[in-house]
């Protein structure tokens, strides 16, 4: 029998049965739900728990610092305190909240130091270069107090966190800063090009801009490590999964000497002050002012091409680019009326090279044979310089042309026109160029390309201008584009002329003029100007890469031809006659230690013509030494002026001066300044000063 | 039968008796809570252990054994005593654990999420509206037997009555879900008791009415509502609700056929899903043993509700059978408003899972709701 119904009466029987269909029935929804979730969408959940629970975290790789040939630290890395702004966590923030927000930031931030605007942080929340879930950065370098205040006090500013980064450093300050360039944010515009490089880049990645830092991008650029890791809803670290370690960029040595590097920009900066100290000039055209507003200085080992200093004037801080330049400093390095501190005038800069061009001239006269036996004269026969020179059955413009202050030189050889610097005597090689049957119009404009003028040397910066050498065929193409600028399209035997002074339609870098006297110094060897020396490995110091002398040609420079040029040129530092007349820039050299350090040099004074104004001569000088194997060759451009024999070669003269005695100052970081401080206080402070005090305390208690 | 005579018989050590009551434990329902209890010791373990290999956290894991240890000696307690004498303790015990219920409501009850429930211990809360289930299921079990099956209006009010006293105490702690789970109990039960068809009917008519007047009322307040109703479309709220009801999703899903593993869950392990341990622990149980291992878990409770309704229907008397029924009410419903609501198909009450959720109260509640059905199964051949 059944035990089990004994009481039950049916209805009850129903009842329990009703029960437990219901009991059973709520297994069917479970059952089906949980299929549905783990079989059916089980792929879009694994996914979006992947989504949760695994982030990749990019890991930045320091740059690679910039050094001197010394191997000192010219660009270093540091930490700094970045404020970012949480656009995903901001948006929820109304608009009237948003910019009491940002005005109570802003308040804080400035107190503690960083004067910000609130346009400048809500610029940067608005800038669209973030998407929507970015965090912007929008004020770095803020100290640990604001930071720890910020922490303490988020409810305060939601969305607001603050990151440590590390951003360039510049131990030397605004020491070349033009070489070594800056650094700044990744543009929309590089975007494509950065996208096929080897080493990836985010959006909020900086990127070299201009100088070394450019040039040596691929090198100096860490490559970002990735760590893929499973975290928690807090976003703790559980796990890693996987982990490519971020790699720090290489380290770029250069061939700059911080303590020439130092010195070059001192004595252009002095060079300049000294300039500017000239009384204004009144002449019939009018009034000249010696504004020597800006200029450059280039020196250069002839031996290999490496460049040992290099320095243009106006110059700027590097620092300001550091934390992202305000528009404000950016415009200001970028006003014409501020002579673009921007600009390295050294690479950049064209000008006339003036006189300093004429070696090449001669060497054009030499190399056709003009100057020698089949020519107009030999190299030691004498021309005479009556201070004018008229162009032969002339055919229009100027036909008259006169030496400077129309001085008359009176009986001069090749040296001696060098040393002097007789236009005159070159005006008569040019003319024969242009008139005698059997040599080329264009003799000058060729040996002038062959030691590089008119095409870039191939430094290594980017942005190198390449000059100008004018010819009748560029002036044709000039005139056609632009006939206003000329008189004619004709090509005239007075641009020859011109030409073979350096003036005219003649534009040279100051770089190239340096490393074209290079060639000339070293026998022949035009090399492609090297800045980076090596690349290091940044953790061992191994040489990665070392770069050698980049020999562009050999240029056809027998001591036949180099000889009297450079013997004319010696002369130039050196000469004086018994009856007064001397080389150019004897003055200038006066007292300088020949002996022991034999220079040479060339002057240059370039007028650049500028319209509707008259504005003082571009002052130039090239020197080298010590002779007979010269080390340095140095070149300096004063903007505005004067005499180059006035101005510009005692720049060189205190240069090479210091050099030679072997005065050239240490130059120190401000790390190393603060040192040296600190250690005269110490010594102070254990000097007599503590011994006066104690003996003043006896006396007051006595 | 000869046995009876032997019925007041309560030796342990039943020799020579083949109808002594310890001969006829129901194993399977014994077997499967425990197991029931087990797997949520080890998926407390689990949710709780934290992240550090060297030294996991088992503070969690031990005292969720020891509730199990207490739970199964209150279990056996509740075995042991006859219930048809446990009955006459049955009012003492419910109006104690009524006065309980009014003293969580003074200051020393302990508030949690909203909710005052607890007395703390030390270290220890209890939830006396936890216990109290028990002692309601026996106490209105204990009302509706004399009308042997067929209640009339009247009889059915006083049931309503007796439920009305816990059920409002309840409320008052704000704890919607218990109180629902007590509504569900009573409702089962006086369905077995004999309720009319057209008396359940008009009844489910005046719940829904005022379930609707109390939505509207305000009573409920705006983060209560959200819980209740957010599982409709959580994607489309941003309350903690919906966050903890979506994470408790991703993690089940994410468990797939067989699951990640012990101790795999990603989202278990970086704690994704508020209150992993307790209410939404089914979101462990999914993550790491995936639909095989959620399925076997309920069919355990399968097996636990088939137990309480076979020792319903053997029971000698209507008392055992509304007993049964009210514990298999409350696991039936507790099971499914909890499981349902990790999986995103019920709103969000905050009622644990019996026997696996971590919690003390619930534990012991649960085995000595297994304890009163073995009870009755033990004794189901002594006639009344």
């Amino acid at each position: 029998m059944s035990v089990s119904s004994r009481y039950l009466p049916q209805s009850h029987r129903l009842r329990l049965a009703v029960l437990a269909a219901v009991a059973i029935s709520l297994f069917v929804p479970l059952i089906a739900r949980l299929w549905y979730l783990q079989v059916i969408k089980e792929t879009a959940f694994v996914e979006r728990a992947a989504d949760n629970t695994t982030e990749t975290i990019i890991e930045l790789a320091p740059r690679g610092r910039i050094l001197d040939a010394k191997g000192r630290v010219l660009v270093d890395n540091r930490a700094s305190i970045l404020v970012t702004i949480d656009k995903e966590e901001m948006s929820t923030v109304a608009a009237d909240d948003l910019q009491d927000l940002f005005f109570d930031l802003a308040t804080e931030i400035s107190r503690s130091g960083n004067l910000t605007k609130v346009q400048e942080i809500d610029s940067a929340y608005r800038s669209n270069r973030y998407g929507p879930f970015a965090e912007v950065p929008v004020v770095q370098d803020i100290s640990e107090e604001l930071q720890i205040y910020l922490a303490e006090y988020s409810y305060k500013f939601p969305g607001v966190n603050t990151t440590v980064t590390t951003v360039r450093d510049y131990p030397y300050g605004s020491l070349a800063a033009h070489i070594l360039g800056y650094v700044g944010l990744l543009s929309e515009e590089e975007m494509p090009s950065v996208a096929l490089k080897e080493k990836t880049y985010l959006a909020n990645d900086e990127i070299g801009k201009s100088g070394i830092e450019l040039f040596y991008e691929d090198a100096l650029r860490g490559t970002p490590g990735t760590k893929v890791v499973t975290v928690d809803k807090f976003n703790n670290i559980l796990e890693v999964n996987e982990e490519i370690p971020a790699k720090a960029g290489s380290d770029v040595q250069l061939t700059i000497d911080i303590d020439l590097q130092a010195l070059a920009e001192q004595e252009l900066a002095r060079g300049l002050a000294i300039a500017k100290q000239q009384p204004t000039k009144f002449e019939e055209e009018g009034v000249v002012i010696f504004n020597a507003p800006a200029g450059a200085m280039v020196v250069m080992d002839p031996r290999n091409g490496s460049i040992v200093a290099m320095a243009s004037y106006p110059s700027f801080d590097p620092e300001l680019f550091v934390s992202g330049i305000s528009n404000d400093d950016f415009d200001e390095l970028t006003d014409p009326g501020n002579y673009l501190p921007l600009l390295n005038r050294a690479i950049q800069g064209t000008y006339p090279p003036g006189s300093t061009f004429k070696p090449f001239t001669a060497y054009a006269a030499l190399d056709t044979g003009l100057i020698g036996s089949r020519g107009i004269l030999s190299i030691d026969d004498f021309f005479y310089d009556e201070g004018v020179f008229l162009i032969p059955s002339c055919e229009g413009g100027t036909c008259r042309f006169q030496n400077a202050g129309e001085a008359a030189y009176g009986d001069v050889d090749l040296r001696l026109a060098l040393t002097y610097s007789s236009d005159v005597y070159f005006y008569n090689l040019a003319a024969s160029f242009d008139i005698l049957p059997g040599f080329d119009l264009e003799s000058v404009q060729v040996a002038a390309k062959s030691f590089g003028y008119g095409s870039r040397t191939g430094v290594t910066l980017a942005g190198e201008g390449s000059g100008r050498i004018p010819t009748p065929a560029s002036r044709r193409d000039a005139y056609r584009e632009n006939p206003e600028a000329f008189l004619t399209g004709q090509w005239l035997t007075g641009d020859t002329l011109n030409t073979s002074i350096g003036q005219g339609d003649v534009l040279a870098t100051p770089l190239q003029i340096v490393n074209a006297y290079s060639a000339l110094v070293n026998g022949g060897t035009l090399y492609a100007p090297n800045l980076g020396q090596r690349i290091l490995d940044p953790i061992t110091g191994e040489t990665q890469v070392e770069f050698a002398p980049r020999i562009l040609k050999e240029i056809f420079l027998p001591d036949a031809f180099s000889d009297p040029i450079l013997e004319g040129l010696a002369a130039v530092t050196t000469w004086r006659s018994e009856i007064g007349t001397e080389g150019t820039a004897y003055n200038a050299f006066k007292d300088f230690p020949h002996e022991q350090w034999p220079v040479s040099g060339k002057t240059g004074t370039s007028e650049k013509q500028v319209e509707n104004a008259l504005i003082a001569d571009y002052g130039l000088f090239v020197g080298w030494g010590p002779n007979p194997d010269p080390e340095y060759v140095a070149v300096v451009v004063l903007e505005e002026a004067g005499f180059g024999g006035q101005v510009a070669a005692p720049v060189i003269r205190r240069y090479f001066e210091s050099i030679a005695l072997e005065r050239v100052p240490a130059f120190l970081s401000q790390a190393e300044k603060d040192e040296i401080a600190k250690e005269q206080a110490v010594k102070s402070s254990l000097n007599p000063v503590t011994e006066m005090e104690n003996t003043n305390e006896e006396d007051s208690s006595s | 039968m000869k046995t009876r005579r032997n019925r007041k018989n309560l030796n342990l050590n039943p020799t020579g008796d083949p109808w002594s009551p310890w001969l006829h434990v129901d194993i399977a329902l014994v077997l499967s809570s425990i197991a029931l209890a087990i797997i949520g010791a080890f998926m407390v373990y689990s949710a709780t252990r934290g992240n550090d290999p060297d030294s996991y956290d088992r503070a969690y894991l031990n005292r969720q054994l020891l509730f199990l240890v207490a739970g199964v000696v209150a279990m056996a307690t509740a075995a042991y005593f006859p219930y048809r004498r446990i009955r006459d303790w049955v009012p003492a015990v419910f109006w104690g654990g009524m006065f309980l219920l009014l003293l969580v409501l003074t200051p020393l009850g302990v508030e949690r999420n909203g909710t005052k429930a607890w007395f703390e211990f030390g270290s220890f809360q209890l939830q006396p509206s936890e216990l109290c289930k028990i002692a309601y299921i026996f106490m209105l079990a204990n009302y509706l037997e004399r009308f042997n099956g067929r209640l009339d209006a009247r009889q059915l009010g006083n049931g309503l009555l007796l439920g009305i006293i816990p059920i409002g105490l309840i409320l008052l702690e704000t704890d919607v879900g218990t109180a629902l789970v007590f509504i569900a109990i009573t409702m089962g039960m006086l369905l077995v008791a004999g309720a009319q068809t057209r008396h359940i009917f008009v009844l489910t008519v005046v719940g829904v009415i005022l379930s609707a007047l109390v939505w509207s009322s305000g009573v409920l307040q705006d983060y209560q509502q959200d819980r209740l109703t957010s599982f409709i479309d959580p994607a489309s709220s941003q309350t903690e609700a919906a966050y903890q009801q979506t994470q408790a999703q991703i993690a089940i899903g994410s468990g797939g056929l067989t699951g990640q593993g012990f101790g795999q869950g990603q989202q278990t392990r970086g704690e994704f899903v508020p209150e992993q341990h307790t209410d939404f622990i089914f979101s462990v149980i999914g993550e790491e043993f995936g639909f095989v291992g959620s399925v076997i878990v309920l069919a355990l409770f399968a097996i636990v509700m088939w137990r309480c309704m076979r020792t319903a229907r053997k029971s000698p008397d209507l008392l055992g059978t509304l007993i049964c029924c009210g514990v298999l009410t409350l696991f039936a419903f507790q099971m499914f408003q909890s499981v349902g609501m990790t999986l995103g198909i019920m709103p969000i009450t905050g009622i644990p899972i019996p026997f696996v959720s971590y919690g003390g109260s619930s534990a012991v509640s649960c085995f000595v709701g297994v304890g009163l059905v073995l009870n009755i199964h033990m004794r189901r051949y002594q006639v009344v």
